[in-house]
C-alpha cells in the first residue's frame, strides 16, 4: 500500500523508475525480493539495438550477472541453442525483430522465453508470433508476454533522450529539411510522440501541456495529448489508474510538460562551454554516458628515435555510482582540475594510513597469541582490509578523471577554448566587447577552423543588427582564409530572417563572465593541472532561451514570449485547448523537451536553475543529443530554400 | 508501468488456431514431439541444479539451528534448548565437509563443461552459471563463518575467566617473584642509569671548562714566552746601559780630574 503522500517532489526519479522496471523484467516480471541468500536463476537475455541503448546507462555488466543473466546477447546475431535455460527478449516490436524471434522459436534455441516489446505490439505481430510458436509446438515455452512501455533513454536522475540507434530519423535535419513530405512528417511524429507516451506511462502521471504554436512542437504537443486522452478514456486498460499512480506519484500537483523547438534557440548548440559534462561531450567522443578515448595520445612527442606510442582505446563509463562525477558534473573546469587533486591528495594519505596499520600488524603479530587476534587488533585490519576495495575504487575513478580531465585540458589549452567561451558569453549578453571578431578569426593560433565558424554563427544569430554588405564579406574572406566551410551560413541567414519575421529575436539574457585572475594561477600551479594561460573564467548565473520558457510557464509569469502558448489538458472531458491556463498555482514540477534535438549547455542551464529555485523539480529531455559538431553537419545538410516552420 | 499481454496472446493463439483450422492446415504434433526428444539432453542444468538444492540445504540446516548455535546458554534457560558444545563441533565438522563437497562439486562441473562444449556461448553460459552458483556457496559460507567466530570468541572469552585455580596460583607465584627480582633489577638498573647519566653531564661541563681555558692557557703561554724575550732584550739593553753608563761616568770623572789638574797647573802657572 502506498505510504502518506507528501505535497514534495515526486518519491523516485525517472531514472529509478525505469531502473526498477528494467530489474522487475530481468526478475521474469516479478517483483525482486529482497533476501539476499536466495537461490540464483539463470537466464539469457537477448536485446535489439534499442534496448542496448535502454539498459547500458542504467545497468552494469556487472549487475546483470548479479541478477543472473549469464549471456547478453544482440537479437540479430548468432546465437547458439541453450535448451536447457530460460530467454528474456527485450525489444523493438518490428517487423525483423519479430520475424528473428519466430525463427528463435522455430529453431527451439531456449527452454522458455519471456517476450518485453519495449513499445507496445500490435495485435497483428503478436498473431505473427502465435502461429510461429503453434508451428513450431512451442506455445508452452512462451511464458510471458509483456509491454514494457520503456521506450526512451534516461542517462541521468533528471534527463532523457528518445533515442540513439538511428537517431538520424528524429534528427533536427530529418524535421527541418526543406523537401519533407507530409507522410514523413507525421511518422517522425508519431515516434516521438511514442516515446513520450512511453516516458510518461513510466512516470506515472498526466502532464498539462503547453506548447508554442506553428512549429514541429506543436505537431508533437497535438498528438501527445490526443494518445493520453485516448489512454484515459479506454478504462479497461488505461495505464494511468490503479497501480502506476499509486507506486510513482505522491504529489497533490500534475506536472507542467512544456515542448520547445530547437529553432527558438540555434545558439546554444554552437556555444562552447565551461562545465565539465558539456566539456566532455563537446570535445571527446561521448555518449551513453561513456567516453571513448584514445590511450597515449598526449601532447608529448615520443623521444626521436622511440617507436610511435601505439594508440590504444579506452571506455570510461561516467555512471550514478561516481561521486565525484555526481559532484563535479556541472561544475567549472578549472573547479574539477582543483577537485580532482585534492582528491588524489587525500587518497594518497588514506593508502598511507592503510600502509602504516599494515606495518604495525607486522611488527606486532610476532609477539602476541592467538588471544589477542579478537582483540582490538584485529578490528583495525578488519577494517584496514574491508575499506581496500573502496580505496582501491576511489583510486580507479581518480585516474579516471584525471585522464579525462588531462585530455579535456589538452583540447582547451591547443584550440584555446576559454577565449571563445568568454567572447561568446559577451555576444551573447550583449556586453561590450575588448577584442574585434575579426582578429579572433584571423589568429591562426586560435581554435580549428570549427570553432571559427560556431563563433561567427553566434555571433550572426545573437547581433541585433546584421552586418553590412561589406563587413559580411570580410568576415566570410576571413573565414576562408581560416579554413572554414561557410555552408552553414546560408541555412543559419534564412533562419534567422525567419525568426524576425515570426517573433522577437530570442534574449540571452545577462550573463557575464568574470575572469578570476592571477590568483586561480598561483594556487593551480601546485596541481598536476597546469593551468597556465588558461582563465578561470566564473559563470555568472543567466538564463538560456528554454530556461527563461520554463521559468515564465512554471511561474505563471505573463511574457510576450509565452502568453499564447497552447495549453492541453489530456484529462479534461471536453476541448482539447483553451488558451486560459486553469491552473493558476506556480508548478512544482515540469518536463522540458526540446523538439529537434538538444545539448547538455542546456541542460546545465536549467540544473542550476532548478537549484535556485527551493523545492522545483525539472526533467531535460531532447529528441536527440549532439554536440557543436554534430550540429553544424545537420545544419550544413538542411540547406534550404523553404523553411521548414509551417 | 509494464502491461502484461499473456493473455492476449494466449487469445491470439487460439485464434489462429480456429483460423487455420478453418482453412486446413493442421500441425503434425507427434512428428515434432519426436524431434524434441532425439534433441541431446545435456546434464549440466540438472547437476547445477543438484548443487543448488544441496547448498539450499546446509543453508536452511544452519539456520534452522542458528539461535541455538549461537545462544550463550545461559543458567536460567532449560538444558533441553541448550545445545552442548560436541553438538557444536558437530554442526562445524558436518558444515565444513558439506561446503567442501559442495565446493568440489562446482570444480568437476566447471572441468566437465570446459572439456565437453565447443560452442563458446554455451561455454560462457555454463561458465556464468557455475560463478552464481559459487556466490551462492560463498553467502552460505559466510552464514557459516559469522556463527563460527561468535562460537570461537565466546570459548576464549571463557577460557580467560574459567582456567583452573591451582595452576593458576603457582604460576602466579612464581610471576610474582619473577616480577619483583625484574623490578629491583629495573630499578639497580634506573640508579645506575641516572648516575651514569649525572656523571656524563658533569664530564661534559668539565670537558667544556677545560677547552676554555685551554685556550686561555694558550694566550697565557704565549704571553709569558713574549715577556720572557722582553726581559731578556731588556736586561740587554740595561746592561748596555749599564756599560754606557760606566763608561760615561769615566769619561766624567777624566775630564773633572783634568779639569782639576788644569786648574792646578794654571794656579801654579800664574803662582
Amino acid at each position: 500500500a502506498p505510504s502518506l503522500p507528501t505535497t514534495s517532489k515526486m518519491a523516485a526519479s525517472v531514472r529509478e523508475k525505469q531502473t526498477v522496471a528494467l530489474k522487475r523484467m530481468l526478475n521474469f516480471n516479478a517483483p525482486p525480493l529482497k533476501n539476499t541468500a536466495a537461490e540464483p536463476v539463470w537466464k539469457v537475455l537477448i536485446y535489439d539495438r534499442f534496448g542496448q541503448d535502454i539498459i547500458s546507462p542504467l545497468l552494469s555488466v556487472k549487475e546483470l550477472r548479479d541478477m543472473g543473466i549469464t549471456l547478453h546477447l544482440l537479437l540479430h546475431s548468432d546465437r547458439d541453442p541453450i535448451p536447457d535455460v530460460p530467454a528474456i527478449y527485450f525489444v523493438m516490436p518490428t517487423e525483423e525483430n519479430i520475424d528473428r524471434i519466430c525463427q528463435d522459436l522455430r529453431n527451439q534455441l531456449y527452454e522458455s522465453y519471456y517476450l518485453n516489446f519495449i513499445s507496445a505490439i500490435s495485435r497483428s505481430k503478436l498473431e505473427d508470433i502465435a502461429s510461429a510458436a503453434l508451428a513450431a509446438n512451442a506455445v508452452s515455452q512462451v511464458t510471458k508476454v509483456f509491454d514494457q512501455y520503456l521506450n526512451f533513454i534516461t542517462l541521468e536522475d533528471d534527463m532523457f533522450i528518445l533515442c540513439h540507434q538511428n537517431k538520424e530519423l528524429i534528427s533536427y535535419h530529418a524535421i527541418n529539411r526543406p523537401d519533407i513530405q507530409d507522410t514523413d512528417m507525421d511518422a517522425i511524429m508519431d515516434t516521438i510522440v511514442d516515446s513520450l507516451f512511453c516516458f510518461f506511462v513510466t512516470l506515472g502521471a498526466v502532464p498539462i501541456i503547453r506548447c508554442p504554436r506553428g512549429n514541429a512542437a506543436e505537431m508533437v504537443a497535438v498528438k501527445l495529448d490526443k494518445k493520453l486522452r485516448e489512454n484515459l478514456r479506454d478504462a479497461r486498460n488505461s495505464l494511468f489508474t490503479g497501480d502506476s499512480m499509486a507506486a510513482g506519484q505522491f504529489s497533490f500537483q500534475r506536472p507542467l510538460f512544456v515542448l520547445a523547438d530547437r529553432n527558438v534557440d540555434m545558439a546554444t548548440p554552437l556555444h562552447h562551454t565551461w562545465t565539465y559534462q558539456a566539456l566532455i561531450h563537446d570535445v571527446l567522443d561521448f555518449h551513453l554516458n561513456r567516453v571513448m578515448m584514445e590511450e597515449g595520445a598526449g601532447a608529448e612527442p615520443s623521444p626521436a628515435g622511440a617507436r610511435p606510442k601505439k594508440k590504444s582505446r579506452k571506455t570510461y563509463d561516467l555512471t550514478a555510482a561516481d561521486k565525484f562525477w555526481q559532484k563535479h558534473k556541472g561544475s567549472p573546469f578549472p573547479e574539477v582540475a582543483e577537485s580532482v587533486q585534492e582528491e588524489l591528495d587525500t587518497y594518497r594519505a588514506q593508502e598511507d594510513e592503510v600502509k602504516r596499520l599494515k606495518s604495525i600488524m607486522g611488527l606486532e603479530g610476532e609477539d602476541e597469541g592467538a588471544i589477542s587476534m579478537l582483540s582490538d587488533n584485529t578490528a583495525k585490519l578488519t577494517s584496514a582490509v574491508s575499506s581496500l576495495p573502496e580505496l582501491l575504487e576511489k583510486k580507479r575513478l581518480i585516474d579516471l578523471h584525471t585522464n579525462v580531465a588531462t585530455a579535456v585540458l589538452d583540447h582547451i589549452k591547443s584550440r584555446k577554448l576559454d577565449v571563445y567561451f568568454e567572447y561568446e558569453e559577451k555576444l551573447m549578453s550583449k556586453s561590450t566587447l575588448d577584442k574585434s571578431l575579426l582578429d579572433i578569426i584571423s589568429d591562426p593560433d586560435a581554435g580549428t577552423p570549427e570553432d571559427k565558424m560556431r563563433l561567427f554563427l553566434i555571433y550572426y544569430i545573437t547581433t541585433q543588427q546584421a552586418p553590412t554588405e561589406s563587413d559580411l564579406e570580410q568576415y566570410k574572406k576571413a573565414l576562408l582564409d581560416a579554413g572554414c566551410d561557410l555552408s552553414p551560413l546560408t541555412y543559419i541567414k534564412q533562419w534567422k530572417a525567419f525568426t524576425k519575421m515570426a517573433s522577437t529575436p530570442a534574449n540571452y539574457g545577462n550573463s557575464g563572465v568574470k575572469p578570476m585572475g592571477l590568483f586561480s594561477r598561483v594556487m593551480n600551479t601546485g596541481s598536476q593541472f597546469v593551468m597556465e594561460g588558461v582563465k578561470n573564467l566564473v559563470l555568472k548565473q543567466h538564463n538560456l532561451p528554454v530556461t527563461r520558457i520554463l521559468d515564465n510557464l512554471m511561474e505563471m509569469k505573463s511574457h510576450p514570449e509565452t502568453d499564447d502558448y497552447r495549453y492541453f489538458d489530456p484529462k479534461m472531458l471536453r476541448g482539447s485547448e483553451s488558451s486560459i491556463p486553469r491552473n493558476k498555482n506556480p508548478f512544482q514540477e515540469a518536463i522540458v523537451f526540446v523538439v529537434g534535438g538538444g545539448n547538455y549547455i542546456e541542460y546545465q542551464n536549467l540544473v542550476d536553475y532548478t537549484k535556485s529555485k527551493q523545492g522545483k523539480k525539472v526533467v531535460y529531455g531532447c529528441s536527440e543529443l549532439f554536440n557543436s559538431a554534430q550540429f553544424i553537419k545537420q545544419v550544413r545538410a538542411a540547406d534550404c530554400s523553404d523553411m521548414m516552420l509551417l | 508501468m509494464a502491461v502484461d499481454r499473456t493473455l492476449l496472446f494466449k487469445a491470439s493463439v487460439k485464434t489462429v488456431k480456429t483460423r487455420n483450422k478453418a482453412i486446413g492446415i493442421g500441425f503434425d504434433s507427434t512428428k515434432d514431439e519426436i524431434f524434441k526428444r532425439t534433441r541431446p539432453k545435456s546434464g549440466f542444468s540438472p547437476k547445477a541444479k543438484e548443487v543448488i538444492t544441496n547448498i539450499t540445504k546446509l543453508k536452511d540446516f544452519l539456520l534452522q539451528h542458528r539461535k541455538d548455535y549461537v545462544s550463550a546458554g545461559s543458567l536460567i534457560s532449560s538444558d533441553l534448548t541448550r545445545m552442548t558444545d560436541s553438538e557444536r563441533d558437530q554442526i562445524d565438522q558436518d558444515a565444513q565437509i558439506f561446503m567442501r563437497t559442495c565446493s568440489e562439486a562446482i570444480k568437476q562441473l566447471r572441468n566437465e563443461a570446459e572439456k565437453k562444449v565447443t560452442s563458446s556461448q554455451i561455454k560462457e553460459h555454463r561458465g556464468a552459471v557455475l560463478d552464481l552458483i559459487e556466490m551462492y556457496l560463498k553467502g552460505v559460507c559466510k552464514l557459516y563463518s559469522e556463527q563460527r567466530a561468535i562460537r570461537v570468541k565466546r570459548m576464549v572469552d571463557k577460557k580467560r575467566l574459567y582456567v583452573p585455580v591451582k595452576i593458576t596460583f603457582y604460576f602466579e607465584q612464581e610471576n610474582q617473584r619473577l616480577v619483583s627480582e625484574m623490578n629491583s633489577l629495573v630499578d639497580e638498573v634506573r640508579q645506575i642509569e641516572g648516575k651514569v647519566v649525572e656523571i656524563s653531564r658533569l664530564q661534559e661541563i668539565f670537558a667544556e671548562k677545560v677547552l676554555q681555558q685551554e685556550t686561555e692557557i694558550d694566550s697565557i703561554h704565549q704571553l709569558v714566552v713574549g715577556a720572557t724575550e722582553n726581559v731578556k732584550e731588556g736586561n740587554e739593553d740595561i746592561r748596555e746601559a749599564i756599560k754606557n753608563n760606566a763608561g760615561f761616568r769615566v769619561w766624567i770623572l777624566f775630564f773633572l780630574v783634568m779639569c782639576s789638574f788644569s786648574l792646578l797647573f794654571l794656579d801654579w802657572y800664574d803662582s
